[in-house]
Parts: C-alpha cells; structure tokens; sequence
C-alpha cells in the first residue's frame, strides 16, 4: 500500500481532520521535543516561487527535526513530463522519504505521488488544491468558534484562479460549514454552484448573515486578460472597506491567505480591524504543518 | 483472384438485404451472391455465425506520414486499419508537411499502396500549411487523390478566407470538413468546461467554442452551397444546428467518435492524459444527445479520429501531452458498447454507405460489380489489451474494457488482409 499523502484536505477523513488539529493546537499550547521526524529527509520542492509558504514549511520541519533539503528548480526545469516518474524513483533512492511540493500546474502533486514511493505534501498545485492552507484556516475558525458546523462562511473573489478557495470548499463542505461564495461571474462561473455550496453577485447583502468572510487576493491580470474591467468597478461591488466592514457583524472573523493588496480586495481598516485574524492564520500555519508531517510520517493509518 | 465469403449473415442496407448468404469476389469485384456458391479454388473465408457487410470506412484517422512517423506510418496505420475492420480510411493532413501540395498527396498514396492493406484516401488542406491564410490548390490535389478538403484541428480564424476557400472549391464535388473548436473560446484547455474541470482547477473549453464555429461554418455553407462536414460532433446544441441547416436546404453532413458517444467528462481525477482530446469529452446532456442522434439518423458516420502518440508523450503533464489517442483497433466494439441494440442495417449505414457516399469512394454496398472490399464482424466479447495493438499508439481509453464486438476477417478488393487476428500484408508491416 502506498504512503499516506496529503494532495487536498479529502485526504484526511473528517475524523482525521479533526485530529490533525488538535494535535496542531497541541503543539501551539507547547512545543514538541525535536525529534518527531528525527533523521526523515524531507525535500522542499518549489517550482513556484513562495514566501510564506515555503518559510513555514521549513521552520515546521525544523522543529519535527527533520532532515531538511530545499530545492527550487524552477518551472521549466524539471517534472515535465516523462520525467516525473524517473525524478521520483531517483529522489526515493536517494532517501528522500517526504516531498512538500508546489507547482504552478494542477494535478503535480497527484502526478508526482502516484510516482513516488513515500509521503508527497502539496504545497499548492495550480489552481487546484493547498490543503495546509485550509487547514490553517480552519484551526483558526475553530480557536474563534469551537466548533464548524452550521458556520456561515464566505469567500469572496478569483475563485476560479485560486487554489486556497478550492481546498477550503472541500475542507469547509467536509465540517458541515454553509459555504458561500461572491464574486463576479467571469471568476465565478456558476459551475461552482454544486455539493450544497451557494454563490452570490451580491456582497452587502451576504456581509450581514456572516460569521467569517475570508478575501481572496485579485490579480492585475485579471484586466489584460478580459476578465474584469477595472479594479475600480471590482472593488465598487466586492471589496472589503469602512463601509462594508459596518455591514458584518460584530463576532465575525476576517480571513485572508496573503499576500493581500491594499486598496484591492480590501483596504488599510480591514487590517487594522480587531476582526482581522490574518496573523493568527499565519501563525497557525507552522503548527498545522507540524502536525500534517507528524501525521503522515507516524500515525496514518493506512487503509487496507 | 477469387474469394468466397461464405455462410454469413449479409448486411447491406443498398439492396435491402438481410440475410445469409455467399459472396464470392473475382479480380477485385462483386461477382455473385446466393445462398450457395461452389466456388472451385477460390480462398475461402468462413464467415458462419459472423455478419458480412461492405467494407467498413473510417472517414476522420490520422497517420502522422509524413512528418511523426514515431508516432504512426502509413503502414501501421493501415494494418491498425484492416484489424480493426476498416478496409478504407480517409487521413488528415495534419501532417508536417501537410497535405496541401500534389506531390506529398501522391506519395501518401504511393506508400499506401506500398502498404497493400486498406485503402487509404488523403484528405487536403484548405489553406497551405493549414494555416488559414492563403488557399490550398484543390483541384490539384483533387486530381492527386483527396477525397475531401479541411484544416482539421486548426480551423480558420478567419471567416473570409473559408468563405473564399468554399466560393473557389465550389465547383468540385469534395466536401469541407470542419474541426469546429474556436480557439479563443477554447484558450488552453485540457479538459471540458463544467463542474469537473472547476473542482480540479483545470481550464476548461465550453461546448460553446463548438458552437459557435458549427454556426458559422454552416452558415458559410449555406452562403457558398458548398458541401459541408462537421467532424466529431460533441455537443447537443450543434446538432440542433445541423438540424436547422437542414431544415434551410444545406447539404450538410456530420460524424460522431467512439469516444464522445462512450465517455463523460469525469475521467481528469489521476491529472493523467489518457482521456485529454479536442473536442473534449462532455457532460451526460451532450453525450446523451449524441447516442440519440446515432439512433434517430443525425449523425451520418461513425468515425475514429484515430490520433497515435506515443505512450511516454501522453505520460507528461496534462498541458504538455498531446491529444487524442488510438481509435482504429477498438471501433466497432467501442460503437456496439456505447450504442447498444442499434439495428444491424443503421450500423453499416454509419459505417459504410454513409462515409462512402459523403467521400464518393467506391464502396458502400455489395452490389453486382461494386468493389469486393468487406468487413466480416462478430458479436464476440473481447478485452482491449492496447500493447498488442498494430498502430504505434498503444493508448486508449478503452484499454482493459470488455467490448462485445470485433471484426473477423477484413477483405480489401477481394484480398484478405485481416484474418483469425492477424493483418496479412503484400509487405512486411512494422507494427
């Protein structure tokens, strides 16, 4: 049976989930010793660059106490194709045992763990999937909540471009959170509009009903490439500003994955706002990792 | 040369026949039917419990000669051809070169002649390097042997040159046949639009980018009164526009694939290529409408869209591998899977009285004097095992599948070229 692998939040059953979190809050209550993953190879492969991201992921492998390779091969050096399979059966015989990959296109991470034999993290593939992301989003939810279900939850912007909405759809939908998406059709399709998820064109009126509004970053390219007019005409209907920020109520949450740009999906008083849990999500995010590697490397279970 | 198909259940739609019968074929042609022949010497094939039918067409296959022969040669194309039941196939030009020049037509038809096995009938460019900027010489390539004109895959951004390209040809029998895929509307997509290619973040190419062109081309049609092809049908809105063009007085035909009428849109889960084409594979809506229309007589032809690559190209990434995928050796099984109990009398329509018509190729019918090219088929269950395949492409979304129909034995102008699972070549083929 192959290792356990996490390449979206799916892979993890609800009851995994949970405990992958607890064992994240577990490790932010107080530091394990450093020797969860003491001599496992763990090779950071980033075709895309990243700074959070892979900043998390390192200082997480550190303080498991694994053995750290990084590499950032660029996107068109390697994993083209017919590679993938040779470039995993060398890495595995070279020792490395995890691979936390990023990639720019979708379904990397899948293609690469059907190759490799040992544990593949995906750190974001295209605009597929960045389960550890959703994770982090949900840990946060629930420090403010305790608990998901019946949560009322939007996410607002490029959803067709983005990578943390997918996965946070899945992980979400899997807790029994009322999903809500917003934004203009061109990146909202409403194809999206399935497994109980709800799509809305209007964002004053959704702001009211919310528990937690995540804001997902809007591109500029977004305008060359004729999918919006204007950043002007977007932020008149979906972004997050001192009026709508009136519209949500007083014990909701503000997410947002990074990085933000003011003045676009948002401006300078969201950040400022006490709702604003964007440095609790970051922060939450070594812990989850933490606990994802610890997971994976030692207590999976693996199906039969 | 004499050669006696004998104790079948003949098919031929033509003669309004239906029933068992003898076919003996003499120096190439329909010599005689009856219930019994006493044919001497003559080769025998036993066609008992098996149906005889006229050879069957593949209208839509790629053979990559020249240009990618590591993917396909004329030869294995061929032989793929005769073991997969067809005894004549028309090939496109995308090949590099293309087909837009009298003297690489008439080596496409030397080599196939070289090959000896099915008949191989070169479709031409309509503009030169399919392009679609400046024409392609068709009444020179007619003369060299096309049997019909498109740009396959790379259809004409522009309407102009296509209307000129169809005002100029419209004086020659050949019909245009249009890969219907707007290439804006389709971007980079790997993969159908819809639910599927939202949830695995891949782009996604609607029906729309086929619409939209199957308007327009048959709207060219109309204009030019050209006689018009739309190839691989795969969405329910441009059947109900050929159905409107129809209606208007257009002499317009249409052909469906195995894979359209067999496959949705849900097979991108692993991120692998296997299923990767133009047109993409659709939702229910739109293959539900396909099978439907095989039934009520929309669709005229069956065709392949036969489209080798090699294995380790359709193992690379999703928006590095090529599209499509062997279709010649799974035809008749994939057709009988994904239409079941479709009359006997329509499948030899779509297969060969139809194609041989649209093309005007002799064939079609097992008539006195018409030519002694015959696919002998079985309902025999089978697995797909694509290694052991006679094309190069040894990829197919039907591989492992248990298909419940396979050809027998496949006569070429009274040779027998495919026999007891095995091409029978004038020459030495390199599978």
């Amino acid at each position: 049976m192959a290792p356990r692998s996490l390449l979206d939040v799916d892979d993890l059953n609800p009851d995994e989930l949970v405990g992958v979190l607890d064992r994240a809050v577990s490790f932010r209550d107080a530091l394990p010793p450093r020797d969860l993953l003491a001599g496992v190879p763990v090779l950071n492969l980033f075709f895309e660059a990243s700074t959070r991201t892979a900043t998390s992921f390192t200082l997480a492998e550190q303080r498991v106490g694994a053995d750290i390779i990084s590499f950032a091969p660029g996107a068109s050096s390697l994993g083209k194709g017919e590679t993938i399979a040779d470039t995993a059966l060398t890495l595995r015989g070279i020792g490395v045992r995890v691979i936390v990959v990023r990639h720019p296109e979708s379904g990397f991470a899948r293609r690469l763990a059907d190759a490799f034999d040992g544990h593949v993290v995906n750190a974001g593939d295209g605009t597929h999937a960045h389960p550890t992301q959703a994770l982090l989003d949900l840990m946060t939810l629930r420090q403010e909540f305790g608990r998901f279900a019946g949560l009322r939850v939007a996410i607002v912007g490029d959803i067709l471009h983005s990578r943390v909405a997918r996965s946070n759809i899945v992980g979400m939908r899997a807790l029994g959170i009322d999903v809500t998406l917003a934004g203009p059709a061109t990146l909202l399709p409403d194809a999206f509009a399935v497994d109980g998820v709800r799509i809305a064109r209007d964002l004053d009126a959704l702001l009211p009903q919310l528990d937690a509004v995540m804001m997902l970053r809007i591109q500029r390219e977004r305008i060359s490439g004729g999918l919006l007019p204007s950043l002007e005409d977007y932020t008149q209907r979906y972004q997050l500003n001192r009026a709508r920020l009136r519209a949500l109520p007083h014990g909701a949450v503000i997410l947002h994955p990074g990085p933000y740009n003011r003045g676009v999906e948002l401006t300078d008083e969201v950040l400022d706002d006490p709702r604003s849990r964007y440095v609790a999500q970051v922060h939450n995010g070594v812990f989850v990792r933490m606990s994802v590697l610890d997971f994976l490397v030692n207590n999976a279970p693996v199906p039969a | 040369m004499r050669t006696l198909v004998s104790g079948g259940r003949v098919v031929d739609p033509l003669q309004g026949l239906d029933a068992n019968r003898d076919v003996l074929i003499e120096n190439g042609f329909v010599v005689q039917i009856a219930e019994h022949i006493d044919a001497g010497d003559a080769r025998v094939v036993d066609a008992s419990g098996a149906i005889v039918a006229p050879g069957f067409i593949d209208m839509h296959v790629h053979l990559r000669e020249p240009g990618q022969t590591h993917k396909e040669t004329i030869a294995t194309g061929s032989a793929a051809a005769v073991a997969g039941g067809f005894t004549a196939i028309a090939c496109m030009p995308n090949t590099d070169p293309a087909l837009d020049s009298a003297a690489i037509v008439s080596e496409v038809v030397r080599r196939a002649e070289h090959a000896a096995l099915a008949r191989v009938y070169p479709i031409g460019a309509i503009t030169k390097g399919r392009a679609g900027h400046e024409l392609a010489p068709y009444h020179l390539l007619a003369d060299a042997g096309c049997v019909a004109f498109s740009d396959d895959g790379s259809t004409p951004r522009d309407a102009r040159v296509l209307r000129n390209a169809a005002r100029y040809a419209a004086d020659l029998p050949h019909c245009f046949i249009s890969h219907c895929e707007d290439p804006d509307l389709k971007g980079d997509a790997v993969m159908n639009e819809g639910a599927a290619s939202m949830r695995l973040g891949l782009e996604g190419s609607p029906g729309l980018a086929e619409d939209v062109i199957v308007a327009r081309d048959l709207l060219i049609a109309a204009d030019t009164g050209k006689v018009w092809h739309i190839a691989h049908v795969s969405t329910a809105n441009a059947l109900e526009l050929i159905r409107w063009a129809r209606s208007r007085g257009v002499n317009v035909s249409c052909e469906v694939t195995p894979h359209h009428l067999a496959f949705l849109d849900d097979r991108f889960e692993d991120y692998h290529a296997d299923t990767k084409v133009n047109p993409p594979l659709r939702g229910s809506h739109d293959r539900d409408a396909l099978r439907a229309a095989v039934r009520d007589g929309t669709i005229d032809a069956l065709a392949t869209d036969h489209a080798p690559h090699l294995l380790e190209e359709k193992a690379q990434l999703l928006s590095a591998a090529p599209v499509g995928f062997s279709g010649l050796e799974i035809a008749l099984g994939a057709y009988a899977l994904a239409v079941q109990e479709l009359p006997l009398e329509r499948v030899v329509t779509l297969l060969s009285v139809k194609p041989a018509r649209i093309l005007g190729i002799p064939g079609g019918t097992l008539s006195l004097g018409s030519c002694g090219d015959v696919t002998v088929f079985a309902d025999r269950a089978w697995t797909v095992d694509a290694r052991l395949f006679h094309s190069k492409g040894k990829n197919t979304p039907f591989d492992g599948m248990v298909l419940p129909r396979r050809a027998v034995a496949t006569i070429v102008a009274g040779a027998v070229v495919f026999e007891h699972g095995r091409t029978l070549p004038g020459e030495e083929v390199h599978a």
